[in-house]
């Protein structure tokens, strides 16, 4: 006797569909399972069978083959437990073939039957065909993200195989949760408590209406971080496609979701300056996780003490900073996960951070040269606005009249991110070429203002486009449509994208 | 060499002066006593003091060098040392002398284009000749006249603000201009602006003085590497010197010792910035030692720059605001044609020069400027306008060179000069 079950596997952050076939004949009792399974894979043969029998169900005292096709692709972890179980069970002609038809199934089983959560349920989701998919019962709000699906949930697989045969009910779906929702239960704080930095505020609110990457270098205690925090409220909505994506690479990771089962809000990710090449842009052996860049897509990457992560690992962002996908390559394939992130990353001049301030610097000119050559110069170059940040007086910390809050700067914010919609991108970050030429342009003393800055040293040749990109920014927030950029806006970006030298010293 | 004949506890000054056969040839223009002491300069440990007493006690160079050789455990030389105990020392000096032929040594010097000055002979500087710590031998690359001319030491700390930086470079090249020859250390910060304006001033049209540079290691031995071209230029135009022989690595006493040199060799020192125990203070007193004027440039009261600035004006120091003032100290009578008045806040010449080329929007940004480095955000702050506002009028100061930029600080020039 044979069945086929629908269910499906992950393949990096991408749910692939699998067809379990369950094959029940005669000869010595056995039970196989082909079609490249790894080990927790493989190990589904012992759990399946103890639920089966803990369920109150007869296991089938025959030769039974699991394939799992298509069989050249490696399976890995333990969502095909439930399949598996309820292929047996149809093979042996303990459940009637129509109950199954087009319904697909994903779970991992215990040894006392119940039914358990898998990660990437909606990358999985996504995968399968029949209208109907039957999940663990945590994962129900994760399965009806997409939508399009009937999910239905039980504890059990004898509550399974009752809701099927039509002697009980599913469990009932949770009622969907309104509002906008974030990732994590971070706190993002307002902006109207940074205090004194009006420059560094102006910085932040460019890099979240144009997507610019921000380089925040100063002394300890300058609110570096503060700051980065304070972006991320600053961003709007996600899209529902980005939300969508985001949602299937948290999902794929195994993070925990927001209760309405989508992220709705910019995620914000702050790995720790130790993390792993693996870490950060994903990786693993058989199974190929997302990073802390993939998990940021969409939001806010927050790289702390920039100059502290291993070189290698930072020289492996700049490929993702510019195509906004990351692909790892193994021996067994290649995966692609997305990688469209806003990177702000945080600095101290030098070893002992003073080196912003005359004088109270106390690394040596060797010491200072060795934390300079961290940060190569092609990764500093991705960086669209670079600002040296010092701590403000402590009158100015205390003193009266309130700075401007978090919504205020949020609305200005998205009505720009409207704008660079309008032009055909998704954030003037993404202005290149003719696209720049046309919305971007330079006037007669626009071009001397740069051409000044170039000869001053103040800015490179490939420092200019970032430069009219961060001006178009800086219009588009003042209310200023006109193609023309104004020498106000251009020198203004000149002040928020200042040289490396001049933030952390020369190189050599 | 065998030197192995020469009696051990031979008092000093009774024997007889080793033959010139043991030597090694006998080239006439080698001078035998400076030969040995060149190359007793290059053994561990050997400062001028020991150099001084070493030579006093043997009464020539030759002697000298038989008696380290010999490894003999002179009584000077392990007078108050820090380097162990005197036969300890004697015998690393005797390993060190091991197969050391001196006239090769010197002959290497001359190859190399080093000039050796020896004390007591001709072309040694002047003003050392009655100097209490005169160096017994000083290495010089690069033109030698340059000691004739009047002379002011530019000197201060390394990590100088940019106010001192820019008043280092402007005074190096007014001063080369005048016809004065600016003296100075080679160190990074202070130092290298100093040059650094004494090459410009070079550069440009006119009469004007190279450089002359005092430094602590070997003339072949660059330090701070940071400072290679700038180190080459005044080899090339100007003049540089060292009392440590070629090969001399930087060792932290032998900075200081320097110090005397640049304190002797000129008739003003001027202290540009230095720390509360900056190494230039004690430039200072040495040029005090020697009835040389010691002027200070007065900053911020807030700058640890210019702290021992001011203690030394605190104890009697002259106060240096401008070229004017380190020119009258030297006692030039002669007019300075110098490249640009100096235009100080509050000068009325300069100041009626300044309203036309301001504007008022300008004058209020550098109002808020002030006197001291300031950042964007104080500025903003201070003006109470829109960024964009500030960052337009800051640029419309820079492209006229009334305000620079170091880092991210921005400091207002003292004077009113078009780029």
């Amino acid at each position: 006797m044979l069945a086929s079950i629908s269910s499906s596997v992950l393949r990096g952050v991408d749910g692939v569909p699998v067809t379990v076939e369950v094959h029940v004949a005669g000869g010595l009792p056995a039970f196989t399972v082909v079609g490249l399974p790894d080990t927790a894979c493989r190990e589904a043969r012992d759990r399946v069978r103890a639920a089966i029998l803990s369920s109150g169900l007869r296991w089938p005292q025959q030769r039974i083959t699991v394939n799992l096709a298509p069989s050249g692709l490696p399976k890995a972890g333990s969502g095909l437990d439930l399949p598996m179980a309820i292929g047996v069970l149809v093979a042996s002609g303990l459940l009637e073939r129509e109950r199954v038809d087009d319904v697909a199934f994903l779970g991992e089983l215990g040894l006392d039957g119940a039914v358990r959560s898998v990660a990437g349920t909606v990358p999985l989701v996504d995968a399968l065909a029949p209208s109907t998919v039957v999940v663990a019962p945590t994962c129900q709000a994760e399965a009806a993200v997409l939508g399009r699906h009937r999910v239905r949930a039980a504890l059990t697989l004898a509550a399974v195989v009752a809701a099927l045969e039509g002697t009980a009910e599913w469990m009932p779906c949770p009622a969907p949760v309104g509002g906008v929702e974030g990732p994590s239960s971070w706190e993002v704080g307002d902006l109207s408590e940074v205090r004194g930095q009006p420059l560094a505020r102006r910085a932040i609110e460019v890099a979240a209406a144009g997507g610019h990457h921000l380089l925040l270098v100063g002394p300890p205690g300058a609110g570096k971080t503060m700051l980065a925090q304070r972006l991320v409220g600053l961003l709007p909505p996600l899209d529902p496609s980005v939300a969508l994506e985001t949602t299937k690479v948290h999902s794929a990771a195994g993070e925990r979701l927001p209760a309405g089962g989508l992220i709705s809000r910019a995620p914000f990710r702050a790995p720790h300056h130790g993390s792993s090449m693996a870490a950060l842009v994903g990786g693993g052996s058989s199974w190929l996780r997302p990073g802390e860049i993939s998990l940021a897509s969409g939001g806010v990457l927050f790289l702390d003490e920039l100059a502290e992560f291993a070189p290698a690992v930072l020289d492996a962002l700049r490929q993702p900073l510019e195509e906004g996908r990351i692909r790892l390559a193994r021996a067994h394939g290649a995966v692609s996960f997305p990688a469209r992130f806003l990177l702000v990353a945080a600095s101290n001049p030098c070893p002992c951070g003073n080196a912003g301030t005359p004088q109270l610097c106390r690394c040596s000119e060797a010491a200072r040269r060795r934390y300079r050559r961290r940060l190569s110069a092609p990764l500093l170059d991705r960086f669209d606005l670079r600002l040296g940040v010092q701590r403000p007086d402590v009158d100015r910390l205390t003193g009266q009249g309130a700075e401007e809050g978090s919504e205020a700067v949020a609305n200005r914010v998205s009505v720009a991110r409207e704008i660079a919609r309008r032009r055909g991108v998704g954030a003037n970050s993404d202005l290149s070429g003719a696209l720049l030429d046309r919305h971007a342009a330079l006037d007669p003393s626009g071009r001397a203002l740069l051409a000044d800055a170039l000869r001053q040293h103040r800015l490179t040749a490939r420092g200019v486009d970032r430069v009219r990109r961060v001006a178009r920014t800086l219009a588009d927030l003042s209310g200023e449509v006109g193609p023309l950029l104004r020498d106000e806006h251009l020198s203004v970006a000149l002040y928020l994208r200042a040289e490396p030298e001049a933030l952390l010293g020369a190189e050599s | 060499m065998q030197l192995g004949d020469e009696p051990l506890n031979e008092l000093p000054g009774t024997g007889s002066a080793p033959s010139r056969a043991r030597f090694g040839g006998n080239p006439p223009d080698v001078d035998l006593h400076a030969a040995c002491v060149v190359a007793l300069l290059a053994l561990p440990g050997m400062g001028p003091a020991r150099l001084e007493r070493l030579l006093t006690w043997c009464g020539s160079g030759e002697r000298a060098w038989h008696q380290v050789t010999a490894g003999a455990p002179a009584p000077v030389v392990g007078a108050p040392g820090r380097q162990g105990s005197s036969s300890n020392l004697a015998a690393r000096w005797r390993e060190a002398a091991t197969g050391v032929d001196p006239v090769a040594r010197w002959k290497a010097h001359r190859s190399e284009g080093v000039d050796v000055l020896v004390k007591g002979k001709v072309g040694y500087p002047d003003r050392l000749v009655d100097d209490p710590e005169p160096p017994h031998v000083l290495f010089g690359r690069g033109d030698l006249g340059l000691l004739g001319r009047p002379a002011v030491a530019l000197v201060g700390t390394r990590r100088a603000t940019p106010y001192g930086l820019v008043l280092a470079r402007k005074w190096g090249a007014a001063l080369a201009s005048s016809g004065v020859a600016v003296v100075s250390g080679l160190a990074a910060g202070i130092d290298a602006a100093a040059h650094q304006g004494t090459l410009d001033a070079g550069a440009g049209p006119g009469f004007t003085v190279a450089p002359i540079a005092v430094v602590g290691t070997g003339l072949d031995v660059v330090y701070p590497a940071s400072s290679r071209a700038l180190w080459r230029r005044v080899a090339d135009t100007g003049l540089i010197l060292s009392e440590a022989p070629l090969g001399t690595k930087p060792e932290p006493w032998r900075f200081p010792a320097r110090n005397r040199i640049i304190a002797a060799l000129a008739d003003v020192v001027v202290v540009i910035e230095s720390h509360e125990r900056g190494g230039s203070l004690s430039t200072a007193e040495e040029a005090a030692a020697r009835d040389r004027m010691v002027l200070a440039v007065p900053g911020s009261v807030h700058s640890p720059a210019s702290a021992g600035t001011h203690r030394l004006i605190a104890e009697g120091a002259g106060i240096a605001v401008g070229v004017d003032d380190v020119l009258s100290a030297l006692g030039s009578r002669r007019p300075v044609p110098l490249p640009e008045r100096e235009g100080r806040p509050g000068h009325a010449g300069s100041a009626r020069g300044r309203a036309s080329a301001v504007d008022p929007d300008e004058q209020v940004v550098l109002d808020a400027l002030g006197w001291e480095p300031t950042v964007l955000d104080d500025l903003v702050h201070r003006t109470g306008w829109p960024i964009e506002v500030v960052c337009t009028v800051l640029d419309r100061l820079r492209r006229r060179n009334l305000v620079t930029q170091d880092g991210l600080w921005l400091t207002q020039r003292g004077d009113s000069a078009e780029p």
